[in-house]
C-alpha cells in the first residue's frame, strides 16, 4: 500500500512532453472497491500500470487463528463478500478433511451446499454484469441484474437469516435443515432466470456500443494466464478448460451434468460471454438439484462436533451438556495441514489449513482468487488506452475484500 | 475450565505438517531455501506450469520457525477441453526458514505472479525475499511497524495502535486476558474500593469523617466515608453518576 512508488514519483519529475504519471482510486467509482491503480500514460495509452491493493486489509487471516474453528467461518465470509458461500464451502471442506469425516457428510447437505453456492455464483456475477455494464455507461442492464440478484439474497436470508452472509453452512453439514417453502421460493427463481437472462443478453451481448469497447481490449493468451496464476472465467475464456468442480470434484459435483464454457479469445469481450455461459451452467446444475433434492438428515451424527438439534436440548440432559460444551469450548481438530480449492466465481479459492490439534486454527491461509486475477492488470494494461482501464478492471471482477482481505 | 474433550493424540502440536492425516490433496515435499530455486525449476520443466499460490506459516517454537509453501499445479498439455485437463497433480513445497536468516530465494524471474505473495509474506511475517525487484510492503501501510502475522504480534495491534481507554479502566490494572473468574472480580472489586477510600481521605479527610458520624444521609449526597464506600455494590455502568 503506497501513495506513490518512488520508481514511479522520479518519473513525475523527469516527465517529458506528453508522458503523465495518473493515479486512479482508490476512491474511484469504476474501480469495484479501493483500487489505486498508478498509470503512466504518453497521450491516452497508457505505459505503465502499476496496482496498489491493501486499503481493504482487515486481517482476516489473523482474526480467524484466534477464533474457534466454527466461529472463523463467519470470518471468512466476509473475505469475498459477494459471494460468501464459496469462501465458507472451501473452508468448511477444508476442516472437514483434516477432521475426517469429509466422506460423511449426508447426501442433502451436500446437495444443498451446491445449490447454495451455484446460486450465488449467480448473485455474483449479477454484480458483475450490473457494474460492468455503469463502467460503460450501460446503466439499464444494472437494475435488471440487481433484481435478479436481490432474488436470490432473499433465499438466503430465507435459509440462512441473513442476505449476503448467511452463515448457513456449518463443519458437518448445515445450520438446519432448508425452511418449508424454500422450494417454492427457488421454483420462483428458477422461472424468473431463463426470460431475465435473455434481456440481460439482448442489452449487452450484441450491442455495438458494447462490443466496440470489450472487443480486443485487455488480450491475454493461454500461456500468459498459467503463468500469472489466472483461475476461474478469466483463465477459461483464454482457452484453457481449467474447472476445480471438474478437475477435483467436491461435495457431489461429479454427479451433476455441467459444461465448462470456454473461449479462445481471451479479451474482455470473450471473459464477458464466459461468464454469462457459466450462469446458464450454474443455473443447470441447480435444475437438477432441485429434481433430484433428496430427504434425511443434514449434519453428521457425530455430536463431538455437531451441535444437537434444538429440539433435543429440552428433552435430554446429555443434548444439553454437548450443546454447551461445543458453544463454549468448541471441538478440537486433529493436527496436519491441508489445501482445499473450490471453484468460487472467480477462480480457484483455495484454503491451506494448518491445526496444531487446538480449538482454534493454528493458521488459515487463502488462496485468493481475484488478487492473482488482478495482478496482471499491470501485463494486460501495458499498450492499452486510458479510457479503456475500467474496461480491464471490470473484466477481471476484482472483490477486495478478498485481494486484501 | 479444563476439557472434558480427551485432546487428540499429538495436541498443540509443534510440527502440525508430521503429523497430518492421510488426505490426498497434494504430493508434499520439505527442502531448505538453497534447494528451492533447482527444485522449482525442475518441477517447472516438468510441466507444473502454474504457481496457485505462496503462504506463509510461523510456528513461533519450532525449529526452524517458519514454513514458505509453495503450491504448484500440472495442467497437462494445453488443457483445452474439460478431458484434455482431466484430474490435474498438485505438488507442495514446504521451506522451512530459521528464526534468524529469513531470506528465500525469490521466485519472480520463474513465475511473475510471485511478486505480490512475496511482497505480502514480507509484509506479514518479515520474511525477506532475495532477488524480488520489488519488495514493498503490500497490504499494511508503507511505515507499518513489525509483522502483524507473526505469533507473537499481539492481536489488537501495537500498543501505540490502541484504543485509548478511559480512566478508570486504566486504574484498574487488569492485565489482557485475565479470566473472568469470581476470584478475579473480588479482587478487583476490592481494589477499586481501596482507591475510592484512599481518594476520599486524600482530599478532606476530617470532614469525611465527621459527616459520616453525624448524618449518614449525607453520605449520598457525596462526602461518603471511606467505609461505606469501600461496602457499596460497584457497578461500572453507573459508576459515573453516582458519584456526582
Amino acid at each position: 500500500m503506497s501513495v506513490v512508488p518512488d520508481s514511479l514519483a522520479m518519473d513525475v519529475v523527469e516527465h517529458t512532453n506528453n508522458r503523465m504519471v495518473l493515479s486512479m482510486g482508490p476512491q474511484h467509482p469504476s474501480t469495484h472497491g479501493v483500487l489505486q491503480v498508478i498509470t503512466e500514460i504518453e497521450g491516452e495509452v497508457i505505459t505503465k500500470a502499476e496496482p496498489e491493493i491493501g486499503y481493504l486489509h482487515t486481517g482476516i487471516e489473523k482474526s480467524a487463528e484466534n477464533l474457534f474453528w466454527t466461529q472463523a467461518s463467519t470470518v471468512i465470509e466476509r473475505m469475498d463478500y459477494l459471494s460468501p458461500l464459496s469462501n465458507a464451502m472451501a473452508y468448511i471442506l477444508a476442516v472437514e478433511q483434516l477432521l475426517g469425516v469429509a466422506n460423511d457428510i449426508p447426501e442433502r447437505a451436500q446437495q444443498v451446499r451446491v445449490l447454495l453456492c451455484e446460486l450465488s455464483r449467480i448473485a455474483s456475477h449479477c454484480v458483475w454484469l450490473g457494474t460492468g455494464g455503469i463502467d460503460l455507461g450501460a446503466i439499464s442492464t444494472f437494475f435488471y441484474s440487481f433484481d435478479l440478484r436481490e432474488r436470490i439474497l432473499d433465499l438466503n436470508e430465507f435459509a440462512g437469516g441473513a442476505r449476503m452472509h448467511p452463515n448457513y453452512l456449518r463443519i458437518g453439514g448445515l445450520n438446519g435443515d432448508l425452511p418449508t417453502g424454500f422450494l417454492d421460493k427457488l421454483d420462483v427463481v428458477i422461472d424468473m432466470y431463463a426470460p431475465r437472462m435473455r434481456e440481460m443478453r439482448n442489452l449487452l451481448q450484441k450491442n455495438p456500443i458494447f462490443q466496440d469497447r470489450t472487443i480486443d481490449v485487455g488480450i491475454l493468451s493461454a500461456e500468459e494466464s498459467l503463468a500469472w496464476g489466472i483461475t476461474g472465467p478469466t483463465l477459461r475464456a483464454s482457452g484453457v478448460a481449467y474447472d476445480v468442480r471438474k478437475a477435483f470434484p467436491y461435495s457431489g459435483y461429479e454427479n451433476y451434468e455441467f459444461d465448462i464454457p470456454t473461449r479462445t479469445e481471451g479479451d474482455a469481450y470473450a471473459r464477458f460471454l464466459v461468464r454469462l455461459d457459466e450462469m446458464d451452467e450454474s443455473m443447470r446444475i441447480i435444475r437438477q438439484i432441485r429434481k433430484s433434492l433428496v430427504g434425511g438428515p443434514v449434519m453428521v451424527p457425530d455430536t463431538k462436533f455437531a451441535a444437537p438439534p434444538k429440539e433435543t436440548i429440552a428433552l435430554s440432559m446429555e443434548a444439553l451438556i454437548h450443546h454447551f460444551k461445543i458453544v463454549s469450548e468448541s471441538f478440537r481438530v486433529p493436527p496436519g495441514d491441508v489445501y482445499q480449492p473450490v471453484e468460487g466465481p472467480r477462480g480457484e479459492l483455495g484454503y491451506y489449513l494448518v491445526s496444531n490439534g487446538d480449538n482454534r486454527p493454528w493458521r488459515v491461509r487463502t488462496r485468493p482468487a481475484s488478487m492473482y486475477n488482478l495482478q496482471v492488470l499491470k501485463k494486460i494494461a501495458v499498450g492499452e488506452l486510458i479510457a479503456d482501464m475500467v474496461v480491464m478492471i471490470g473484466s477481471l471482477d476484482p472483490v477486495f475484500g478478498e485481494v486484501d482481505r | 475450565m479444563p476439557s472434558s474433550q480427551a485432546p487428540p493424540p499429538g495436541a498443540t502440536a509443534l510440527d502440525p505438517t508430521a503429523l497430518r492425516p492421510p488426505i490426498d490433496d497434494a504430493a508434499i515435499e520439505r527442502i531448505t531455501p538453497a534447494e528451492l530455486v533447482a527444485r522449482v525449476m525442475t518441477l517447472k520443466a516438468s510441466g507444473y506450469t502454474m504457481l496457485l499460490d505462496i503462504g506463509g506459516v510461523d510456528y513461533l517454537e519450532r525449529a526452524p520457525r517458519y514454513d514458505v509453501v509453495y503450491h504448484f499445479l500440472n495442467l497437462s498439455g494445453d488443457g483445452a477441453t474439460v478431458a484434455a485437463v482431466g484430474h490435474p497433480r498438485r505438488v507442495r513445497l514446504l521451506v522451512g526458514v530459521p528464526r534468524d536468516a529469513t531470506d528465500v530465494p525469490s521466485l519472480c524471474d520463474l513465475y511473475p505472479n510471485a511478486n505480490w505473495p512475496e511482497r505480502e509474506i514480507f509484509d506479514l511475517f518479515g520474511i525477506r525475499f532475495s532477488g524480488h525487484p520489488d519488495l514493498r510492503r503490500i497490504q499494511m501501510p508503507d511505515d507499518w511497524e513489525g509483522y502483524p502475522l507473526r505469533k507473537d504480534y499481539p492481536l489488537r495491534g501495537p500498543a501505540s495502535e490502541m484504543t485509548p481507554r478511559p480512566a478508570f479502566a486504566l486504574k484498574s490494572n487488569v492485565a489482557a486476558g485475565t479470566p473472568a473468574s469470581g476470584k478475579t472480580a473480588a479482587a478487583l472489586q476490592k481494589q477499586i474500593a481501596a482507591a475510592r477510600a484512599g481518594a476520599a481521605t486524600h482530599g478532606e479527610p476530617a470532614a469525611a469523617a465527621q459527616s459520616a458520624a453525624t448524618s449518614p444521609s449525607a453520605a449520598t449526597a457525596g462526602t461518603a466515608s471511606a467505609k461505606e464506600l469501600a461496602e457499596r455494590p460497584i457497578n461500572l455502568k453507573s459508576d459515573s453518576n453516582e458519584s456526582k
